[in-house]
Formats: C-alpha cells, structure tokens, sequence
C-alpha cells in the first residue's frame, strides 16, 4: 500500500532543496542538465505510478510524453490556442489516449501487457514519422514557452525555465501522491497484488486500470510539453520506444514502486550520462553494467536498498532494545 | 435468494456438473457434500462467475446473473471465499478487510478521498474484525499471521461486502479442531438474513450450521434434504463409505 514515510518524505525534501539550490547556483550547462533530470523525474512518475503501483510495465510511456509534445505543438501552431490553452489540451489529449491504451492492454498481463503497449508505441511513432502534418522526420520547430512577464519572469532564460520544471515537477510530485493514495490509488495496489481477488470483491478491473493509466498519461503528457518547451522543437526520435526503455530503466534502477525512487534514478541516470558521455562514448555500457548490479544485488534499486536498510537495521535496534540485559541476542 | 436451473458444465469429455438445480431461500444455510472429484468447487466457480456453464441458469433474488461477469454478480450481493487463501499478503489484516470494504461501498473509485480513511469503511472493518475475531491483528501483516488468522481473514473478505448470499469454500480446511469449532459457532452467529452456502468436507460442520444439504457425487445431484435425513441415508453412507458414523 502506498506511504509516505518519513524516509521517502526526507528524501523528497532533501531533492528539493538540492534542485532549488542547484537551480540558483548553477550555470547554463548545470541548468540544462538540471532541466533534463525534472522533466524526466516527471516521465518517470508517470511511469512508476503504472508499473510500480499498478504491476502494468508500460513500453509505451516515451510515446505517451511525444503524444503531449505533439498534442502541445499542434494546439498552437494548427489551431492557434494560446500556450496555456495548448499547454491544458495536450496534457487532456494524453490522458485520452492514456486512457484508451489502458482500457485496452487491461486485459493482459506480464510480457503480453508489455508487448501490447510497445505496439502501440510504435504505432504513435510511425504515424508522427510518416505524416507530414507532424513534419515527418524534420519535425516541428517555433514552439512557445508561456509569457510570465507580468509576474517579473522571463521563462526563456535558463534559470527561470528550470525553476518553472522543478514547480511543475512538485505538482506532479503532489498529484500522484494524492492519486496514490486516493480509493483508486489503493484498488490498483489491491489488483497489482490480487486481480482475482479484487474482481470477486466487485471491482472493475479495467476500468481502474483505464483510469489509472488515463492519470499517467496526463502526467506523461505533462513531461511532453515541458520536453517541447525546453528544446522549442519537436521530432519523432520523441516517441521512440528507446525513450520509454530509458525510463523504464531509469525507474528500475531508483526503485520500483518506491515512488521516491524514480526521482533519484532520474538524477543517477542523467549524471551519469553527462560525467560518463564526457570520459568515454560507450556510456551505455557504463549504465548497462550499474543496471546489471542493481537487478542482480536483488535490491529495489537504490532508493529500494537503502530502504531495506534503514528497516533492517530498526528491526535489528528494535530487537536489542527488546532483549533482556545480559542475554545474548541473535544479530 | 439464489436459484440454479439445471447447470451443466464439460472440460472436454469430462462432465463435471450434470443438471444441477438448487433452490436456497432467504437466510438459508445449505451445506454442499461431496467426495472428491464431485465437481463441489466447479459449481461454485459457475455460481461465482469464475466459469461459463455450458447450459443452464443462475438466479440471484430473481435476477437471471447467468452471464454476468464475476464484479457484476459481487455487486449483485454474491460474496465469496476461496479454498486456498485467495488475500493481499504484503498489506495487513485491516487493509485486507478495508480494500473489500471500499470496493463494495464504492469508495475504491474515489480519486479524491482515502478510502481506507473513510467512516463508513472502518467501521465496517471494525465490525467483521470483531465478528470474526481478528480485531487484535487488524495491525498485522497477513503474510505474518497464523494460518487460521488467515482462513478467518479470508471469509472475512466475503462478509465485509455485505452480501446477501456468500459462497464458503471449504472455509475450515487446513485448520485444528478446536479452532473449527469456533468456526462453526461464528457461521452459526452470523445474521440470519445472510444466506449461505458451504462447501464442507467437515460434517461436524454440515450438521452444526446446515438447514439443509445437498450432496454432489460425479457432479450431480444424488442428495438433497435435510441433516437428519442425510445422516440415516444409505445411499450417502456408501458415497462417504461410512464416515459420517463418527459425526
């Protein structure tokens, strides 16, 4: 069942300060790095609220973010919303579809769940690649980042964008929590560990799993149009399923269903990449290696380990303090 | 309350439920007997909605549910439990009992509101907790708790969807003596407007709750009528090859 313990409430407080001090004390390399790691952290929210939660391991949650991205361009560039209208309709449009693949794949389960959204993440991708309303493989330049002028701020300053990612990546942080532990949040951890059970008891089952990857769509969506605004250009390479198994990399190495976890996968994996890419190109390798260890140390990631820990060594204080004087006790 | 029209069912050239019919009143408790192989849990998974019969009808308070989904018939009233412990080991006892309770009263769908926190869902936890005994490991992880705390959990699932007829399957198997006693004493306990149906290899059970029974031999009916008639039938002592002697 989701919590909220006071290490996992440490831990967010702890990454919020350190992204707001790093978002005033950094230079535009550090900026642009942070602005990556927060819009991933928002990707892969999204995605641990499915698969962590929810046991459904998306493959399609790189195109739910390009969906949004798109969603997001069109709105302003075809029918000329403002950006904000644009900025709501895209995170809509991703919750549809978010939705509807839901709805859909709720029916299987394990690799044919996976499989099932991997198609329909490729099918996202050829479309947007084939169709020259999305301007095929050129994409689509010219995208607007929003107009805070009248509150002081100039969003196309590094600075201000990052903090505006890390404002959104709160949002999403406070969303999800809320939706976690929401009665819809609780039945999809009731069908995660029980779906047989949860359907005899009257749930259901893929309505709540629609619902619940409906919600993670919109967060996807989100993490799209805040992709779109960073770069103010969009291509294909969006929806390409390698997104989706980085963030479900990203995910397993902070630690499934931890919630916090992903966040801190998010910011392992991207400095990761910018320190390894700098030494040498093979950083892949470098990542593919840690992820390896990770799986194989049975631990749930990083955040997961240090978790067990933390428990293992209370159980363990606890169990001294229980013990009478002067007996010897089990380690 | 519950009405089956001549349920049939076949896995391939294997008959496993021929013609069955049933009729239980309002507040019934009928005890399903039955060697092994008898097509006992086959009837409930057709009742449940967990199978399709081949042929047939199931009636729940004059509603034909026979096509039903298995959520659908849940909602309907039909609660069930599981002849091996069907529960969420990683959560604890009241979360296992507040999921039920969520899901029956709707709150499950909330996205704004914790259901577990919500008044109406623990008191029903508190209640089955305390009719079933499990108030004091309500705290409890169920992977942490006895077997029988388990077996007690799992009817308690059924109970706190307040249903109007709950299928038991097999609700004392695997436990003691003692504690099937007051097994029997908590079936027996239960409001009377609840309608009951066990499957039983227990016939302390059978003859302690039972207002009526019902045997099934090759997944048919051969039995039905009250205890004291199925204790001095022939027929069923030949069935049983005589162990229901010792009940």
């Amino acid at each position: 069942m989701f919590r909220l313990s006071p290490l996992r409430l440490g831990t967010l407080a702890l990454l919020l300060a350190a992204a707001t001090g790093a978002a005033f004390a950094s230079g535009f390399a550090g900026l642009e790095m942070l602005t990556e790691i927060l819009i991933l952290a928002i990707l892969v929210i999204a995605l641990d609220m499915v698969a962590g939660f929810g046991g459904m391991v998306s493959l399609c949650h790189g195109a739910l973010m390009g969906a949004g991205a798109y969603a997001f361009a069109m709105a302003g560039l075809s029918l000329g919303l403002p950006v904000w209208a644009a900025m709501l309709f895209a995170v809509l449009f991703t919750g549809a579809v978010g939705w509807i693949v839901g709805a859909i794949c709720a029916g299987s389960q394990g690799i044919y769940f996976i499989m099932v959204t991997l198609a329909f993440g490729q099918m996202g991708y050829s479309f947007v690649f084939e169709s020259p309303i999305f301007g095929g493989d050129d994409g689509l330049a010219g995208l607007a980042r929003p107009d805070l002028s009248a509150l002081g701020i100039d969003l196309n300053t590094s600075r201000a964008f990052a903090l505006y990612c890390l404002a959104a990546l709160v949002l999403v942080v406070l969303a999800a929590a809320q939706i976690l532990r929401s009665g819809l949040g609780r039945a999809l951890v009731g069908i995660r560990d029980n779906e047989r059970r949860m359907r005899a008891l009257g749930l259901t089952v893929w309505r709540t799993k629609a619902h619940l990857f409906g919600l993670s769509g919109m967060i996807a969506g989100v993490a799209g149009v805040l992709a779109a605004q960073h770069v103010m250009y969009i291509s294909p390479g969006l929806l390409a399923w390698t997104v989706s198994g980085e963030a479900l990399v990203v995910v397993i190495l902070g630690g499934l269903g931890t919630f916090v976890g992903p966040i801190v996968g998010a910011v392992a994996f991207v400095v990761l990449r910018h320190e390894v890419s700098a030494i040498t190109p093979y950083w892949h390798l470098v990542v593919g290696l840690i992820l390896i260890a990770v799986v194989m140390s049975r631990a749930n990631g990083i955040f997961g380990f240090v978790e067990d820990r933390l428990s293992r060594m209370s159980a363990r204080r606890a169990a001294r303090a229980a013990a009478p004087r002067g007996e010897p006790h089990d380690a | 309350m519950l009405e089956v029209r001549h349920l049939d069912k076949r896995f391939g050239p294997i008959h496993v439920t021929r013609d069955v019919s049933l009729r239980l009143e309002p507040g019934e408790r009928r005890v399903i007997l039955g060697p092994n192989g008898a097509g006992k849990t086959t009837l409930f998974n057709l009742l449940a909605g967990e199978l399709a019969p081949d042929a047939g009808a199931i009636l729940l308070g004059g509603r034909d549910i026979t096509a039903a989904p298995v959520a659908e018939r849940a909602r309907q009233g039909l609660a069930r439990s599981y002849q091996k412990n069907t529960l969420f080991d990683a959560l604890s006892v009241a979360e296992n009992l507040g999921l039920a309770a969520a899901v029956a009263t709707g709150a499950a769908r909330s996205i704004l509101r914790d259901c577990l926190a919500m008044p109406e869902v623990r008191e029903t936890v508190r209640e089955v907790a305390a009719r079933l005994h499990l108030s004091p490991h309500l705290d409890a992880t169920v992977s942490a708790v006895s077997y029988g705390v388990r077996r007690q959990l799992e009817v308690g699932l059924a109970l706190a969807t307040r249903p109007r007829v709950i299928l038991l399957d097999e609700p004392t198997s695997g436990i003691g003596p003692e504690m099937a006693h007051g097994f029997h004493h908590m079936l027996a306990s239960l409001p009377r407007e609840l309608t009951l149906l066990i499957v039983e290899h227990d016939m302390d059970l059978a003859f302690d709750v039972a207002d009526r029974i019902t045997v099934l031999n090759y997944g048919e009916v051969v039995f039905d009528g009250a205890p004291e008639e199925a204790r001095n039938s022939a027929m069923l002592k030949d069935i049983y090859l005589g162990s229901w002697e010792n009940a």
